[in-house]
């Protein structure tokens, strides 16, 4: 018995170490913005300041280059919803046709789809810099847009749900009750892809949303910047960053505080969206349509 | 309305196969035909070429009088009802039938007229509303069949549409489907794995083995008029007891040698086979129904033939008694048989087959149940030499 609970102790104490370890990071920055900048690495870090020290925050930060910002969070929605609308609109019928359809090639495809999956998105900005270049593109919200919607992970969940969730006997059914190809699709597959449309939407925006290297590449203007690029701009501006920053005359009032708040706020949008697209992905949708 | 007919129409796949080989098979305006067989016998895809979701590798169908092998499932007036339902689980009921119609762009008046009407006819009037999900499977059953006959169709198709139901069910929904289609008088192909539903449905029966048509007719003709062994096998449960036999002549007349016994063929029996003298002194199959079997002590009197063996097994149906007996005979070992038993996956049979030949042969006998035989008690039989059925050895074909 004795036995025993030193055992289960031991489990205990190694995953507490672990929890602390990971959650301190976590429970840390959601208090930086009640502190001071003074406070927040004289006080215990896990104090909690006042209300009032982040209402200061935000108004600093929202201060900050004329309410640049609000600017970068609107610009990062603007980029990943647009960029997400494309790849559902593409991914989804590519899935389908992938997973159901028969027609030449569609193996090799599938095998492209793994492939581009599988490389790593930075490693191709330098051609996608220069294939903008040649489109004169660079600078314009579509020089992000555009390479933001080529998602194969999508089309790749997007075939997976439809080889496996969909009985073909349903489309049979659609097509002997009237229906050509486009309206099998429409009326039958499209409306029961609710879970893979939420998962696919999810994993695009939040891909989208936490790009940084390429809009940091085609972007040159600040007013353009997606959050993820306007953070490491502001990190740039705090002088406990950049000691070079506040000589010189310049005045900002972005401290260690205010650049908690600023992460803290950015990850809100994608918070929501995970709420929302989570509460799609549980629901079962294909409950008796075919005897199991 | 119209009828289907498939002219030398066949299905071969990429690799070679012949999933149907050369169907020639017209069903009448109004009919209720049956495609049976066992699995992989090319049922399933002779359907699927009527409804359009197999391409036609050769010949010709038609719907009526239109050729349609080009023909895009939708443009074939078609109903379809699937082994699986197929019901469109994001839409109610309701909208479940009405799809084709909507589909069809039909009035909004009339679509609510025909759901109204389906549903009325298949008691779903309460359940409009609901979900598939929350359907029991003879409640769904029923969508399907609603889907299908709110289409008012050429034809009516349907893929095993009661394998999914439990027994007692399926009972039930076979008097209501045969109902409905005399109702209706559409003309509907029926495919079953299930002899039963073939037999109790079907104006006329199809049989199918390898994606070769083996035999049209009416059931009953089909139960007494085997063309081969396989039709023979395959129609009737408990199947029919296939025994290795000699056909001898003794003073002028035919009998059938079946291990040490000796059934005299009386000389109507022998006008039936005339084929027999062909085979005399030779090897022949005899099949016996297992109703041609009974009980020697309640047969009645009488010097008929009479088979010894031994009792393995009763089974008690309650209105009759299935009695599994060996005898001293070889059983019949025949390509058909052995394909037979593994549509049934008949284990012991197959086993007894891979062995090779047997001096003890397995028959099922329905005997009355007022039979006093236990397992392992010494049994006479009684045959009734009047029903023996007799097929070639190497080609099946019943003589």
């Amino acid at each position: 018995m004795g036995v025993r609970l030193l055992g289960l102790g031991a489990r205990m104490a190694i995953l507490l170490v672990f929890a602390i370890f990971f959650v301190a990071p976590i429970l840390w920055l959601v208090l930086a913005p009640t502190k001071s900048d003074h406070a927040l690495v004289t006080s215990s870090p896990f104090s909690f300041g006042s209300f009032h020290n982040v209402g200061l925050a935000w108004r600093h930060l929202d201060a900050y280059s004329d309410h640049l910002y609000r600017r970068w969070i609107a610009n990062t929605l603007v980029y990943s919803l647009s960029a997400t609308a494309i790849t559902l609109a593409i991914s989804i019928p590519a899935g389908y046709g992938l997973a159901l359809g028969k027609f030449p090639g569609r193996k090799l495809i599938l095998s492209l789809t793994l492939v581009v999956m599988i490389m790593p998105a930075a490693s191709l900005v330098l051609p996608i810099f220069l294939e903008l270049n040649a489109l004169h593109l660079i600078g314009s919200v579509f020089s992000v847009i555009l390479p933001f919607s080529f998602f194969p992970f999508g089309v790749y969940l997007a075939y997976i749900y439809y080889a496996t969730s969909i009985p073909p006997e349903l489309l049979d059914a659609a097509r002997v009750d009237g229906c050509g190809e486009w309206l099998t699709f429409r009326r039958v597959a499209l409306p029961l892809a609710k879970p893979v449309v939420a998962l696919v939407f999810f994993f695009s925006f939040v891909s989208n949303w936490n790009n940084f290297f390429l809009p940091y590449v085609v972007l040159a203007d600040s007013n353009q910047y997606p959050i993820t690029v306007g953070l490491s701009n502001l990190l740039a501006s705090t002088p406990s960053f950049n000691p070079a920053v506040g000589g010189g005359g310049q005045t900002t009032n972005i401290f260690k505080p205010e650049l908690a708040l600023a992460t803290l706020v950015a990850v809100i949008p994608v918070a929501i969206v995970f709420l929302f697209s989570q509460r799609a992905l549980v629901r079962g949708t294909l409950g008796g349509s075919v005897k199991q | 309305m119209a009828g289907v007919s498939f002219e030398a129409a066949s299905k071969v796949y990429g690799d070679g196969t012949r999933a149907l080989d050369k169907l020639d098979l017209t069903i009448e305006d109004g009919e209720f035909m049956v495609l049976v067989g066992p699995s992989g016998c090319g049922k399933t895809t002779a359907l699927r070429m009527v409804a359009g979701l197999e391409e036609i590798s050769e010949g010709v169908v038609k719907i009526g009088d239109r050729v349609v092998n080009g023909l895009s499932p939708k443009n074939r007036d078609i109903a379809m009802v699937f082994q699986s339902y197929a019901l469109y689980p994001h839409l109610s009921v309701h909208d479940n039938i009405a799809f084709a119609l909507k589909i069809k762009k039909v009035p909004k008046a009339e679509i609510r007229r025909r759901v109204d009407e389906a549903a009325r006819i298949l008691d779903l009037e309460p359940h409009l509303k609901r979900k598939p999900r929350s359907l029991s499977g003879g409640q769904r059953q029923r969508v399907a069949m609603g889907r299908a006959i709110v289409r008012q169709p050429q034809a009516f198709l349907m893929d095993e549409p009661l394998s999914n139901l439990d027994a007692k069910l399926r009972v039930q929904m076979r008097a209501d489907i045969k109902k409905i289609q005399g109702d209706l008088g559409v003309t509907t192909i029926y495919v079953t794995h299930d002899q039963v539903e073939a037999m109790t449905m079907g104006h006329r029966v199809a049989v199918m083995r390898k994606g070769e048509l083996q035999q049209v007719a009416d059931p009953i003709e089909l139960y007494n008029r085997p063309l081969n062994m396989f039709v023979g096998g395959f129609i009737g449960s408990p199947a029919m007891n296939m025994l290795d036999a000699r056909v001898e002549r003794r003073n002028g007349s035919f009998e059938i040698v079946v291990g040490d016994v000796r059934i005299p063929l009386d000389e109507t029996k022998v006008a039936q086979h005339p084929g027999l003298s062909a085979y005399k002194g030779g090897r022949i199959v005899l099949g016996i129904r297992p109703e041609s079997l009974e009980d020697a002590a309640l047969a009645g009197e009488g010097n008929g033939p009479r088979l010894r063996g031994q009792a393995e097994l009763r089974e008690a149906l309650g209105s009759e008694m299935l009695m599994h007996f060996t005898i001293a005979a070889s059983p019949a070992v025949t390509n058909e048989v052995r394909e037979l038993a593994e549509d049934v996956g008949d284990d012991r049979a197959l086993g007894q087959l891979a062995e090779g030949p047997s001096a003890r042969a397995s028959l099922v006998g329905r005997f009355s149940p007022q039979t006093q035989i236990r397992e392992g008690e010494s049994i006479e039989v009684a045959v009734d030499a009047r029903a023996l059925h007799f097929f070639d050895v190497d080609s099946g074909l019943a003589v």
